[in-house]
């Protein structure tokens, strides 16, 4: 009998043929054992322009094609190897220190192991793609050598050998594969260099068998060390745990444990157990809460204990306490710069304290005393603690140096000391930082990440990235937000600018009507259109005309830059813009989606040129009811660019009675009669502080802020694009039932307005009613008061932060009735109209283009799972962008107030029992007053008495004595000032 | 009708057979000793993606493949009866046992067998499975192994596939290739505490062994129990018959053997094992699992009409008629269990068997 096994696990030097075993879980609960075979060959090439045996051995692909040689021939030397280096780092290496590999000009000509990258990618796959991005970047010579495949460095997982020993091994072989390899290689050129192969690895064991077997290596330490400005570049090494067990005997719990994994999931199946993403209150560092779908209303998670290491945008998993440790909400504002000032960070074990300090305790302790005092049951809401973690959120952090943690400030002390980094947002913690450069980076915007947050440990341990600049300068802070908001901001790649078209600017529409451009394309040059947008805007996505029709009717059409010609489905520039997902507006720049060749010359419906559109047209009647709609993508030619307050003057200019200013009266009309339409179904007027800043033109820096007019025509511009919108996404509904791409405004629970209806109601007497769009639209209109003209826009502005947020969706995914926009009172609606700024707008253009066969609709589009990953990173762009654009205002607001001192209104928004939140309406800005500013002596709070039902606030201090209260108008004194502790200018308000 | 039953043999060969058989000692076709077995090729881990397997050849040409793969899944209702409760005098073991013991139930094992040419509601196929499976089902350890926790348990699926055609009764070959794949059968390991949602090592060498190799000498193995076939032909028994031998054994009984941790339910063992303490190797502690007579195929032989129905001698060949005595019963199980007797010897050498 011959043996039926195939004889995967002999490997002579002459099979290529193994195998490797695992098993998989599947979703539904089942394991799967895996065999792969492994057909192991000789052609891989080693990828060095040393060598050039491997250049005629390997593959060819495509078209006889071979992929360049990626290491160089004459890599450079350090101290420790001055013949030159080629690194190959084993897993940890990366694992630890990405950044530093990240890091321009430092590493070059690095081999990466398959095995390193497999290892990588089970650990962390955020780590595995910036692995990818960097072995794809030319410039730092990374390759990934493929060692599992190549038979001489195979290496076949012996009996009884751990998974991690097989793969150091492999490493190892593969080193010494290199080594003699490139010795070959050399002596074949007869060149007398020949790089050294330097194995990067931190174990120990892994070390003394490569020395045994006489592999160079070198622990990442060392290696670092050995090169130029190594303080800096040992800094972006995550704190290793080697570092941090000499401690460890000592070291006290301060943590509970998490759960293991299997136990969350378990529980969270059963119920006993919820998962939710935590969020940290912005104004109460120690309170965060835990929306789950099993509670109606945000579980509280209260103190350091019970958020056990959850850092907010943590993905948790909470266990809800009993009900006799219910709480209310907190009312009391606690900063962690304020608590938590004098902590040494260089106090690891923090046994004197404990988990929660003296001062901590006691700034809840008042909190537990104030509620149990009340007798309002209701008021109590769920509570509960965090018992793990499924999935860290720790992204890259900006932040700052807390002065007062740093030991020695001279600038040549190289000691290692650990600081505390202060991160901007203020929902995260202080960060645990060991540096050698700590006096230099004082004063300085950082970048910081965390490594890990370990049970002994009061405070996340983390490791500087970079310096960002200057705190306060231009560069950095507007850096420092684009970071913080995620958006990038790296000019685009050399792939993406290739899709562009090769005549550049110099593009026309072509002047044949038989151009393949053409075809499916209406002429519609001799429309008198013309576009309304904000004075310097040069990416004009939208233009409009109307004319009457003989029958008495009115022609309405708004067209539409049509950027789905230039952006085809799926290549490079696509990607990015999907990626990018909008354009983000900071006050001195803009951050584009798309290649400015496009957004702002080519797709842009600039004036007096000839551009594609895509057109929506309707016949209106004079009562604006639509009497029918059609899409078609067309040629037109921009009489003139208005900016809103030229249009308005050219409108109101009764002298002006050529056809193009009728045109737009036209619209004028038509587009007030659509609103009152639309206030009547129930549409919100809501409000939010806008403010411009008025910046000089030159240096761009801030003169004056203003807060935004709203003139007539923008809200005519506004009406056509939402009537266009929303017929784009019934059309869009009707070709594609599955996949329209849309936009949905989900109705707010009526908890979101608890609070706020309660507060009108007893400071005011006013209700608020919820149960409709419409209903709230009254009431809200109802809220006057005429003693104060601001007040209505000040309780829309709140009733703006009680909304959901609106979200894109793919229209598969819900059921009609959930498709509806809350805030525009439209069943249905889309983003169709600024495709230019916004990817979800591209996507409906294709969609439409579809719809009317213009062109089929892409694969990508078709594809339910697909778009609703793109929905689902569009709508995080989307927020982020509004974000880092109010950021900005905020900063430059903050610039232009430098060094004034001024008087302003503002309105009380928001009581807490030491302090509470003023709303500046003329800078837009919001800012705390606490009581212990109001008194003479510093840190001392004066009396006060809190009334949490009523809201309001009795100071009794020594020299102040007065009543505050929610809703009132007060006079506040704005200055700036710069804080002590961080050199950070800060707004001030201070009561008048 | 099976291949095997109906042997081209004439009544005088038939009788030829018989006499040699029965003489003493007996006198095998093959020249095979009583006990002896006829020699065959075995090797496991046939097959990559299976959680174990085995393929037995015997000389004969008949060939095998058995499949073991384990499959997790959701226990229906929480246990309610201890099935393995009815021995008794487990009581000191069970304690130290953890709480898996006695919490196996028999419909977590699926056995099938496929013999080729034969449906599967066949009568030889479904016979052979209960026949195989009996001594599975009456050995409880390996459906207590199948407990996970309260909530899930393994469900063991024994796919046995004949590759030839059943020239002789196939079940000592079915049997000592499912006794193999299952030696060879690993199941994932477990991280998961409790009663939680399993969570397994995702490293297949992590995984243990369905029945865990021995470590220490002192320590009774567990092992697969095993189906062997014996025949009586008049006072002789015979071990692993061939076509012809079947074809004219008086009675055919099947005895499963397993080796147990338990030494004080056999007492003929334990008295054994006092005598034998300073042998080299411990002898297995075996116990008997389960007990057939299966319709021996000599039933089938034509009757040959004698030239007068008085003289036994007149009658060339007269097909058997009736059961096994007691007596030979009791010798069969004695030759199996006894220590270096026939159940051993088959133990040992499929545990030889090559990875």
């Amino acid at each position: 009998m011959t043996s039926l096994k195939r004889p995967h696990a002999s490997t002579t030097p002459t099979t290529t043929l193994s195998s490797k075993t695992y098993l998989r879980t599947l979703k539904s609960g089942k394991v799967q054992k895996i065999v792969r075979e492994l057909y192991l060959r000789q052609d891989i090439p080693c990828s060095s322009q040393l060598c050039s045996a491997c250049l005629d051995l390997q593959p060819s692909g495509f078209h006889k094609k071979t992929a360049p040689f990626v290491l160089s021939p004459t890599p450079a030397g350090t101290k420790n190897y001055p013949q030159g280096h080629y690194l190959v780092p084993d897993t940890n290496a990366f694992l630890s220190a990405m950044d530093l590999f990240e890091s321009e000009g430092v590493f070059q000509d690095v081999v990466v192991l398959q095995t390193v990258l497999e290892e990588v990618k089970n650990r962390s796959l955020p780590l595995y793609n910036r692995l990818i991005a960097l072995t794809k970047n030319d410039g730092k010579r990374f390759y990934v050598f493929f060692n599992d495949f190549r038979l001489e460095t195979f290496v076949q997982r012996e009996a009884g050998e751990t998974i991690n020993d097989r793969n150091d091994r492999a490493v190892r072989q593969s080193c010494i594969w290199y080594a003699e390899h490139l010795q070959q290689a050399v002596s074949a050129r007869k060149s007398a260099r020949c790089p050294a192969v330097v194995m990067l690895s931190d174990d120990r064991d892994c070390l003394r068998k490569a020395k045994a077997e006489g592999v160079t290596c070198s622990t990442l330490e060392d290696y670092v060390f050995a090169l130029p400005d190594a303080d800096r570049l040992l800094d972006m090494v995550a704190s290793s745990k080697e570092n941090r067990v000499t401690k460890e005997g000592k070291a006290q719990l301060l943590y509970p444990d998490y759960l293991s994994m299997s136990a969350m999931l378990t529980g969270v199946k059963s119920g006993t157990l919820h998962q939710g993403n935590f969020n940290v209150s912005p104004y109460n560092y120690l309170e965060g809460t835990v929306h789950v779908p099993a509670f109606d209303r945000s579980l509280i998670i209260q103190g350091r204990e019970n958020s056990n290491r959850a850092v907010s945008g943590d993905i948790v998993v909470v266990e809800v306490l009993p009900k006799d440790q219910w709480k209310a909400p907190s009312s009391k504002v606690i900063e962690e710069e304020d608590v938590g000032k004098n902590e040494n960070p260089e106090n690891e074990d923090g046994a004197a304290e404990g988990i929660v300090t003296e001062q901590e305790r006691r700034a809840l302790q008042e909190e537990v005393k104030r509620v149990h005092g009340r007798s309002t049951e209701g008021q109590a809401q769920p509570t509960a603690k965090v018992v793990g973690i499924i999935k860290r959120n720790w992204r890259q952090y900006v932040g700052h140096i807390d002065k007062d943690s740093v030991r020695s400030r001279a600038k040549e002390s190289r000691a290692q000391q650990t600081v505390f980094l202060v991160p901007m947002d203020k929902k995260v913690p202080k960060i645990r930082v060991r540096t050698r450069q700590a006096a230099s980076l004082l004063g300085q915007r950082v970048l910081v990440t965390i490594d890990s947050w370990d049970r002994e440990s009061r405070y996340p341990v983390g490791h500087f990235i970079r310096s960002l600049g200057e705190l306060e300068t231009k560069g950095a802070e507007t850096e420092a937000l684009l970071l913080e908001w995620d958006v990038q901001y790296r000019p685009f790649p050399k792939t993406v600018l290739d899709c562009l078209p090769a005549e550049g600017h110099g593009w026309k529409v072509p002047a044949s009507t038989d151009d393949p451009g053409w075809q499916g394309r209406r002429d519609l040059r001799d429309l008198l259109v013309c576009s309304i947008d904000p004075p310097g805007c040069v990416d004009i996505d939208d233009a409009l005309h109307a004319k009457k029709l003989p029958n008495g009717n009115f022609e309405v059409g708004v067209h539409i830059a049509d950027v789905s010609h230039f952006v085809k489905p799926g290549n490079a520039m696509d990607k990015e813009a999907s990626l990018r997902g909008t354009t983000v507006y900071l006050v001195d720049k803009r951050i584009d989606m798309l290649p400015s060749l496009l957004g702002t010359d080519l797709c842009s419906l600039k004036p007096y040129v000839e551009r594609y559109a895509f057109s929506v047209i309707w016949e209106v009647d004079s009562n604006a009811d639509i009497v029918s709609s059609s899409f078609t993508k067309s040629v037109i030619r921009s009489r003139e660019a208005f900016a809103y307050e030229a249009a308005q003057l050219r409108i109101d200019d009764q002298s002006q009675q050529d056809d193009l200013t009728q045109g737009m009266r036209h619209l004028m009309m038509l587009s007030k009669k659509l609103r009152a339409k639309r206030m009547a179904a129930g549409a919100l007027n809501l409000a939010s502080p806008e403010v411009r800043v008025e910046t000089e033109s030159e240096t761009s820096d801030p003169v004056d802020v203003k807060t935004k007019q709203l003139l007539d025509t923008n809200q005519l511009v506004e009406e056509f694009m939402l009537l266009a919108n929303i017929s784009v996404a019934a059309k869009n509904y009707e070709a594609f039932p599955q996949v329209a791409l849309l936009r949905r405004h989900a109705a707010p629970p009526k908890t979101n307005f608890e609070e706020l209806s309660n507060q009108l109601k007893t400071k005011k007497g006013m209700e608020l009613k919820t149960d409709s769009s419409r209903a709230l639209a009254d009431s809200l209109d109802a809220c006057q008061d005429p003693a104060n003209p601001f007040f209505n826009t000040l309780v829309r502005i709140l009733a703006t932060r009680c909304m959901m947020s609106a979200e894109y969706f793919c229209s598969g995914t819900q059921s009609y009735p959930e498709f509806r926009h809350y805030g525009l009172a439209s069943e249905i609606y889309t983003h169709f109209t600024s495709p230019i700024r916004r990817y979800a707008d591209l996507e409906a253009h294709r969609q439409l283009a579809a719809a009317i066969d213009y062109e089929p609709l892409d694969a990508s589009l078709q594809s339910k799972s697909k778009l609703e990953g793109v929905c689902k990173n569009i709508n995080v762009r989307h927020r982020n962008a509004q974000m880092a654009g109010r950021a900005s205002v905020e900063y430059y607001v903050g610039q232009a107030l430098k060094g004034r001192v001024l008087e302003e209104e503002g309105f009380v928004m928001r009581i807490f029992s030491n302090g509470f939140v003023v709303f500046v309406p003329r800078f837009g800005i919001e800012g705390l007053i606490r009581l212990r500013e109001m008194s003479g002596e510093e840190g001392r709070e004066p009396e006060s008495v809190f009334n949490a039902e009523e809201y309001w606030l009795q100071i009794q201090g020594k020299e102040v004595e007065r009543k505050v209260e929610l809703f009132q108008k007060i006079k506040v004194r704005i200055s700036d000032e710069a804080e002590e502790g961080t050199g950070k200018r800060k707004i001030r308000l201070q009561l008048v | 009708m099976p291949p095997y039953t109906n042997l081209p043999l004439s009544p005088a060969e038939l009788a030829y057979l018989h006499t040699s058989l029965a003489a003493n000692p007996p006198i095998r076709p093959d020249a095979r000793k009583s006990t002896q077995f006829r020699p065959l090729i075995a090797e496991r881990n046939v097959l990559p993606t299976a959680n174990g397997s085995a393929r037995v050849c015997f000389a004969d040409g008949t060939e095998a493949v058995v499949g073991v793969k384990a499959e997790v899944e959701k226990t229906r209702t929480a246990y309610s009866q201890h099935d393995g409760e009815a021995v008794g005098t487990l009581k000191e073991v069970e304690q130290e046992e953890e709480g898996s013991k006695g919490k196996g139930r028999s419909e977590w094992l699926d056995l099938t067998i496929d013999v080729p040419g034969l449906r599967d509601d066949d009568a030889l196929p479904t016979f052979l499975s209960a026949l195989l499976a009996e001594p599975l089902l009456a050995d409880t350890g390996l459906l207590d192994r199948l407990y996970i926790n309260d909530r899930y348990h393994w469900r063991l699926y024994i796919d046995i596939l004949l590759l030839s055609q059943p020239l002789s009764y196939p079940l000592p070959l079915l049997s000592l290739t499912t006794h193999l794949a299952l030696l060879s059968t690993r199941l994932p390991a477990l991280l998961s505490e409790q009663n939680e949602d399993p969570l397994f090592n995702d490293d297949w060498e992590a995984s243990t062994y369905l029945y865990p190799p021995t470590t220490t000498q002192n320590q009774p193995t567990q092992t697969p129990p095993v189906t062997l076939l014996v025949v009586s032909v008049a006072d002789t028994i015979l071990f692993d018959p061939s076509k012809e031998e079947l074809a004219v054994a008086d009675a055919v009984i099947a005895v499963s053997v397993t080796t147990t941790s338990d030494t004080t339910t056999n007492i003929d063992t334990t008295t054994i094992n006092n005598r034998t303490t300073n042998s080299a190797t411990t002898p297995l502690a075996l116990k008997l699992l389960a007990l057939r007579t299966i319709d021996p195929p000599s039933r089938l032989t034509p009757h040959t009409p004698g030239s007068s129905a008085d003289t036994d001698a007149a009658s060339v060949w007269m097909p058997p008629r009736g059961g096994m005595p007691r007596s030979l019963v009791g010798k069969v199980v004695k030759a199996c269990l006894e220590p270096g007797g026939v159940g051993e010897e088959v133990l040992r050498g499929l545990e030889g068997v090559e990875w």
